[in-house]
């Protein structure tokens, strides 16, 4: 840079940006340890209070005329979570296998309707969600599907096999075709190819894929809030609504949770994909 | 034969996919059209009759005896598309020079900046929008800290109003800019920038006919994925701004979850679904006529 001063500016800008990209969630960890319940903004002593109600431990879950309150919600967390975890779960699965088959397909095979495909896997990642979230909701309204788990799956699906299919896509972008054909040539059939030789070397990108529509579908908030109907709720709804209600300190604690939990997870995909250069 | 089989492999790969969008993403774009066409229940639903009044009732072909035309619904979005305007350029405006500092560092540092840029991509949305509920309260954290520094006498009232709102989605949306600016950035030719330099070009000069049209791909990626998420938010809206605040995603919701008319809600999606298509659409077409001049 010629210019020592315009980098210094430069510098300084680049820091007040990350700063702001960090100070709130730096707020939230701070202030899950604040013991002020009236005004949680106000500092009074350091505790581990919040986190101890979570787990319905502690004094002040044990203290009768609270318990109520603290275990109620605490139970109906650990419900959210589970179903978030399950939901995360199985439409990860179901979406892997799409996008990855689709990705198979079109990179594989010839056939005229390819460009077709290739936009239509783009539509479900740029419709606005809220218009898929209420598609789907008339949909099963309309057809007579209740609302439940499995309609919160369906619709998590609808949009992270594109997501899937993206990151497998590149991969299949990078790979060497002469592999199969050699394949092919030492007479493989078609399956055994696939199998064999093409899904090994594909593994770390559907790995990949998997991961992030994991991550995607832990988050997902509004397509779940349009389909999960009364009975379930995972944990970005459940947290939506205790933010709509009223702050309580209890969200701090989650809310810490969730983000160690997200740096967790996105260090452990850096680290895949480092040891994948390896 | 081998033809044959090979077909018989790619429609096993290509089913899963076709049934499942077709049957849960477009059948359901289908039903929105057709809903937005039905008139209302009387108690929630759909009575099965032509009526296009939805559409008259958001944009002022209404006759007062059926459905009311109201200027506020065009306000509305007028306000929405505007909102995600101002998303865009704040986020360009943070994101340009960030971009352009990080791809000066030497690469440890650069993985490192890029890895933090990505990190709240992998946190909840939810979370971090709560934490701005607990800076801009009245009794918040800004509002402590300026009236502390004694520069402030009263707190400041800035949440539930649009810079709130405005201020939630930069905030959510800023890594979906920044990583299209980066690479657009980090492929920039240095060799034309120091020509342009040489040359006797003024900084301002080589910015706007060198850097400029080098990275515009990446400011309009970087535009449009900022863009259209932010036309339909109703998350930040409802959580940061107040009744100043409303978004055309709000009243969509409000027609499914509590006012229960769902003609008028589909009629109004279908108004954000055309919205985001056309602005999808011309981009491409940028995209498409910027390739070809390049070529």
């Amino acid at each position: 840079m010629r210019n020592p001063l315009g980098w210094a500016a430069l510098t300084l800008f680049s820091l007040v940006f990350f700063l702001f990209i960090y100070a709130p969630l730096l707020v939230i960890i701070g202030y899950s340890f604040n013991s002020n319940p009236v005004n949680m903004m106000q500092w009074e002593h350091f505790t581990f209070d919040w986190y101890r109600g979570l787990l319905g431990l502690g004094e002040r879950a044990a203290d009768p005329n609270n318990r109520a309150v603290y275990v109620e919600s605490t139970e109906k967390m650990l419900a959210a979570l589970r179903t978030s975890l399950m939901v995360a779960g199985l439409s990860t699965t179901i979406s892997t296998v799409i996008g990855t088959a689709t990705a198979i397909a079109l990179a594989r095979y010839r056939f005229r309707a390819k460009g077709f495909y290739n936009g239509f896997l783009m539509l479900p990642m740029m419709m606005p969600d809220i218009v898929l979230g209420i598609g789907l909701l008339i949909f099963f309204v309309t057809v007579g599907i209740h609302l439940s788990m499995l309609t919160i799956i369906i619709g998590h699906c609808t949009f992270l096999s594109s997501y899937v299919f993206i990151i497998v896509q590149a991969r299949i972008a990078g790979l060497d075709p002469a592999l199969e054909e050699a394949s092919a040539d030492l007479g493989a059939s078609e399956w055994v190819t696939l199998r064999k030789v093409l899904l090994p070397q594909l593994a770390p990108g559907i790995l990949g894929g998997a991961l992030l529509a994991f991550v995607i579908s832990m988050d997902d908030l509004v397509i779940t809030y349009f389909v999960a109907g009364t009975d379930n709720t995972t944990l970005p709804v459940f947290i939506f609504g205790m933010v709509r209600r009223g702050v309580k300190p209890e969200i701090n604690a989650i809310a810490t949770l969730m983000i160690l939990t997200s740096v967790l997870i996105a260090a452990l995909g850096l680290w895949l994909r480092s040891r994948k250069a390896d | 034969m081998a033809v044959r089989r090979q077909t018989l492999v790619l429609l096993v790969l290509l089913a899963p996919v076709t049934l499942f969008l077709g049957v849960f993403f477009l059948l359901p774009l289908v039903i929105i059209a057709l809903f937005s066409l039905l008139a209302p229940g009387l108690y929630g639903g759909v009575e099965w009759t032509f009526y296009h009044w939805n559409y008259g009732r958001i944009f002022g072909w209404a006759d007062g005896l059926i459905e009311i035309y109201e200027p506020i619904y065009l306000q509305i979005l007028g306000r929405s598309l505007g909102f995600a305007a101002m998303t865009v350029v704040l986020c360009l405006i943070l994101c340009y020079p960030v971009a352009f500092w990080v791809s000066r560092l030497p690469s440890r540092w650069r993985l490192f900046f890029i890895f933090l840029i990505t990190l709240p991509f992998f946190s909840s949305l939810i979370v971090r929008l709560y934490a701005w509920l607990l800076i801009l309260k009245p009794s918040g954290l800004l509002n402590s800290v300026l009236m502390g520094m004694d520069l402030i006498s009263q707190p400041l009232e800035i949440l539930y109003t649009p810079a709130a709102v405005v201020l939630g989605m930069v905030y959510v949306m800023v890594p979906f800019m920044f990583l299209p600016l980066y690479s657009a950035v980090d492929n920039l030719d240095r060799a034309l920038i120091e020509a342009s330099m040489d040359l006797g070009a003024t900084r301002v000069q080589t910015f706007l006919k060198v850097i400029l049209p080098q990275t515009l791909p990446g400011i309009l990626g970087g535009s449009v994925i900022v863009f259209i998420p932010s036309v339909g938010n109703f998350i930040v809206p409802d959580v940061l701004g107040g009744a100043k605040g409303l978004m055309i995603g709000n009243l969509v919701e409000q027609q499914f979850l509590s006012a229960r008319n769902w003609p008028f809600g589909s009629a109004l999606s279908m108004v954000v679904m055309t919205l985001v298509l056309v602005v999808l659409l011309t981009s491409m077409a940028a995209a498409r006529r910027k390739g070809s001049q390049n070529a």
